[in-house]
């Protein structure tokens, strides 16, 4: 670090005059929050739906593309002198016969949580124990693929699907034949693929300068708070660099990349709470429980039992920012709302400080306001600075990937390996269009009726996961034509290619990695901002 | 401009850690500023006696690939190893695979040696945590700029329901200001609550007038009291709780007060005592900062030297002879007055695994008087009952039993 002698203002003591400092002003932001998974209050939830509306939605929705995906594909195609023939549903499947069918993926797993098992065990959990995989890796033989639709179920097999992957939920056409077991025998499959993506802006951006400034949106998952002081320094760090006191915030050449003061919003996936207090709670309670017998039974509200701590610390973070910030923020497994999917906003009265900065509360009908600290649901969906952003915090993911077979088992995998893998789930979830496709099988869900949300009817441009081991991301994009002029480096809208481009984020969480990421408004390009303790010459041992 | 004070105070005789937004915040100064500051403080106490003052440095800077690991132990340059995050292609098929690698800055502490003073960097919250308990009440959308904030033009923030005090509030005092001492400024944050109880004394034994915006919520405790209090020693009680509010410890420096401790007093103490202590309630065990346990030693000290205090009052206190049970309930609005008809009771009993007992009901009951009308009227009378029947409703029983005040029911 060289800076120029007349600009260096940091090793020196300060001068006599107090002059007055510049106030730096933050990038505004623009933010339109779709209210795609908010769910009707009270009395308009209702829970007696049956599940199988969901999955004849999707299908229904998405059947007529991935229809016409193959059509394009394998209309006319004849291989070893037959052709191949379409067939519409899953029943009309003829033996020895080469066809096509589409359908929605099932998949039987050995260790796949079954409510009639718990049931006939009387076996009653409030939450599905934390499984790594549902697979079985001694027997690859007990996974069973099948594809079903309303007529009926056909168990796929054959080597092509060992290479590729799939998941319950997830809508395919597959081509093959039926062998004399009654199984398909799969020689190709085809999925719905990238949904159409919108251009930024929606095609009319805001004519005011914006295009010019480079802004960022923050990202930042896992935030672990347990209220205890261990985890507080990163976070205040954080704090400090979001609010511009580190001194980075500059509009300056000189830290283009620290310049906080770029970033226009932050966007908090999931886990802002640690789980490790509840579980100290609890083993306190279960400690303390003798002598609790003891003590005169009270009623009401008991103090003890709950620890406001992370919370009040939540708050108080979240308090400490919003005069600077806008704040988008998502519960996740950890947080204090619904279990399942999709989870509603953490209520603002968990929030008595940081809730001033929320929208006020919605009377009637009226189309809610998008508060400056908005707490939204998990999944969610929207726009920020003009582009399409879906994100979850992290339950899809985990939950696909314990539907595929790890080499290793359940040992601890290859943290490499294991990210890749996460990278090509989240690839193969925009593919399939469907945001949560386990969901309703192993993914808790709210029965919806009459629509199926976790499709993805418009692709984002931004697409994240949070509370994921590690960070990472990639590009990908549709699988349109080759275009022979197409250079690569271009991701803006400038370009009127129909591919779409899609920006994958998986977040780490910051309780473990301390790790801020950055995406350019304008190239879409990332940038990781660690915090942390300098461990000196502990570290080197 | 007391900055060498502020830091002499704080650094060399309490021997506590100070961070740039402490100090910004303390001396409502630009962060920046505070930061030179403390420099030019570091730089001076160590020339004078090297060894004194300590260190610790927030380092910026883009990481670069991972190299060897450094070779000296010394903070300046070296920035933490870390992995950096290369692209990793998928393999799923039509990828378009960007290998641009990520830039990754780091935001670091690091001491500024391997610190044997300061063998834990969590002492940092501490102060941290001081800026919301003694400064959380400023106004961060007007105080922002002066702290060197990021500004936001954009920001939006509901007016009327003004957000609570942070949970451990430092609420000012109406009237504190006209009698600041004049040590007020060179003892800042460490001892607020002197700071505030010194003031608060020379008001409260000046002037008795009623102030004319006691706090609301020390308002609807005192009320909520069922013990009557005599009309002209409210005000003073609700000056005192403003105070009690601000800090618990406020009363250990006033123990010469003349007929202070009220029992409204008490209450407060207790609740805000317990809001402080609950915020952070692990922290203490957590952080081994041995400056940290002395403190807590010293504030238990003060606590109990204020307990007893509190007792010997209540003690000479005639007029309050409940005043050393009520403290001890946590919400003495649940504590209703036993005339109030509305109330109904129920005793439980279990006997052989069934659950009977008795409970008060409300039933009508309707006489002819004397001048030949019906009158009705609503009693409450005692019932028995067992778990298998349900509550019965008020209206039926009316009917069925009348003028019969208890009814006995087998559960067979």
């Amino acid at each position: 670090m060289a800076p120029d002698a007349e600009d260096y203002t940091f090793l020196c003591p300060p001068s006599k005059e107090e002059q007055e400092q510049e106030p730096v002003y933050r990038t505004p932001s623009n933010y339109n929050p779709r209210h795609t998974f908010h769910l009707p209050a009270g009395a308009g939830r209702h829970y007696q739906q049956q599940y199988d509306d969901m999955y004849f939605l999707r299908l229904a929705k998405l059947k007529p593309t991935v229809e016409q995906v193959a059509t394009d594909a394998w209309d006319g195609l004849t291989i070893a002198g037959e052709k191949v023939r379409r067939v519409d549903r899953v029943l009309d499947v003829r033996q020895g016969e080469l066809c096509w069918v589409a359908g929605t993926v099932y998949m039987h797993l050995p260790m796949k949580p079954n409510i009639l098992e718990d049931l006939s065990k009387e076996n009653f959990t409030s939450a599905p124990p934390p499984l790594r995989t549902y697979t079985d890796p001694s027997d690859p033989s007990l996974t069973q693929i099948m594809l079903e639709d309303e007529s009926g179920r056909l168990r796929l097999t054959g080597n092509f699907l060992q290479s590729t992957q799939l998941a319950t939920g997830a809508i395919i056409a597959a081509l093959g034949t039926e062998n004399a077991n009654g199984d398909f025998e799969v020689i190709d499959i085809k999925l719905p693929d990238l949904a159409p993506q919108l251009q930024r802006w929606n095609g009319n951006a805001p004519e005011t300068g914006l295009e010019k400034e480079h802004g960022k949106i923050a990202f930042v998952s896992g935030l672990g708070i347990t209220g205890t002081s261990n985890d507080t320094l990163a976070l205040e760090l954080l704090t400090d660099y979001l609010l511009g006191y580190t001194g980075f915030s500059g509009h300056g050449d000189n830290s283009p990349s620290l310049g906080s003061s770029k970033i226009s919003r932050l966007v908090i996936a999931g886990n802002s709470l640690g789980a490790s207090v509840i579980g100290d709670v609890a083993s306190a309670n279960s400690d303390e429980a003798a002598a609790k017998k003891a003590q005169p039974k009270k009623y009401g509200y008991d103090a003890s039992a709950y620890n406001a701590a992370p919370i009040t610390q939540l708050d108080n973070f979240l308090a400490e920012i919003l005069p600077s910030i806008p704040v988008t923020l998502m519960p996740g497994e950890k947080d204090p709302a619904n279990f399942s999917l999709p989870q509603q906003g953490i209520h603002r009265t968990m929030f008595p400080q940081a809730r001033a900065y929320s929208a006020p509360p919605v009377r009637g009908d009226e189309k809610p306001e998008a508060g400056w600290f908005d707490s939204v649901t998990n999944p969610w969906d929207g726009d920020i600075e003009g582009w399409r952003l879906w994100g979850c915090s992290g339950q899809n993911v985990d939950d696909v990937l314990r539907y595929i077979s790890i080499e290793g088992g359940n040992s601890t995998p290859d943290k490499e390996k294991d990210s890749d893998a996460r990278m090509r789930i989240m690839e193969a979830m925009l593919r399939w269009r469907c945001g949560v496709p386990t969901a309703p099988d192993t993914i808790w869900s709210y029965p919806y009726q009459s629509d199926d949300p976790y499709v993805i009817e418009s692709c984002p441009h931004i697409f994240f996961v949070g509370n994921q081991p590690q960070f990472k991301t990639a590009t990908i994009e549709s699988d349109v034509p080759l275009r022979l002029d197409g250079d690569a480096e271009m991701t803006g809208t400038a370009d009127g290619s129909d591919a779409a481009r899609v920006r994958l984020l998986a977040l780490p969480k910051f309780s473990e990695t301390g790790e801020l990421i950055l995406v350019d408004t304008e190239t879409l390009e990332v940038e990781v901002v660690k915090f942390g303790v300098f461990k000196g010459q502990e570290e080197q041992k | 401009m007391d900055s060498k004070l502020y830091l002499a105070e704080n650094v060399l005789n309490e021997r506590r850690p100070v961070t740039y937004r402490l100090l910004s915040r303390a001396l409502k100064v630009h962060a920046n500023r505070a930061k030179q500051i403390l420099y030019e403080f570091h730089r001076n106490e160590n020339a004078k006696k090297p060894q004194t003052v300590h260190a610790t440095y927030v380092i910026s800077g883009i990481q670069k690939a991972p190299e060897p690991a450094p070779t000296n132990g010394h903070a300046d340059d070296e920035d933490e190893m870390m992995q950096s995050s290369p692209y990793l292609p998928s393999s799923m098929p039509n990828q378009d695979a960007t290998s641009d690698s990520i830039r990754t800055a780091s935001i670091v502490l690091a001491r500024e040696e391997d610190l044997e003073a300061l063998p834990d960097l969590n002492v940092l919250v501490d102060a941290n945590r001081e800026i919301s308990s003694t400064h959380g009440q400023e106004d961060p959308l007007e105080c922002g700029k002066q702290w060197g904030m990021i500004q936001n033009r954009n920001v939006k923030r509901r007016t009327g329901a003004r957000p609570p005090p942070p949970a451990a509030p430092a609420v000012k005092a109406p009237g504190a200001k006209a009698s600041k001492p004049l040590t007020e400024s060179t003892v800042p944050a460490k001892r607020p609550l002197q700071k505030e109880a010194s003031p608060a004394k020379a008001e409260a034994t000046k002037s008795d007038e009623p102030k004319s915006e006691p706090s609301s919520t020390a308002n609807s405790q005192t009320s909520s009291k069922p013990s009557g209090k005599a009309a002209p020693a409210k005000p003073k009680g609700n000056l005192f709780s403003s105070f009690a509010k601000a800090k618990p410890k406020t009363k250990a420096s006033a123990p010469a007060e003349p007929a202070a401790p009220s029992a409204e007093d008490v209450v407060l103490d207790d609740a805000s005592e317990e809001e402080a202590e609950e915020l952070f309630p692990d922290s203490t065990d957590k952080v081994a900062a041995a400056t940290r346990e002395n403190r807590k030693e010293r504030e238990d000290k003060l606590k109990k030297m204020m307990d007893d205090d509190d007792d010997d009052d209540e003690a000479d206190d005639e007029e309050m002879p409940d005043a050393d049970e009520e403290p001890r309930e946590p919400t003495p609005v649940e504590q209703p007055p036993p005339s109030k008809p509305a109330e109904l009771k129920e005793e439980v009993t279990v006997q052989g695994g069934r659950r009977r007992g008795k409970r008060q009901v409300m039933k009508k009951k309707t006489v002819k008087d004397e001048e030949g009308y019906l009158v009705t009227r609503e009693e409450a009378t005692w019932e028995s009952f067992s778990e298998d029947e349900p509550v019965p409703k008020e209206e039926a029983l009316g009917q069925c039993s009348q003028g019969q005040g208890w009814q006995s029911r087998g559960t067979g």
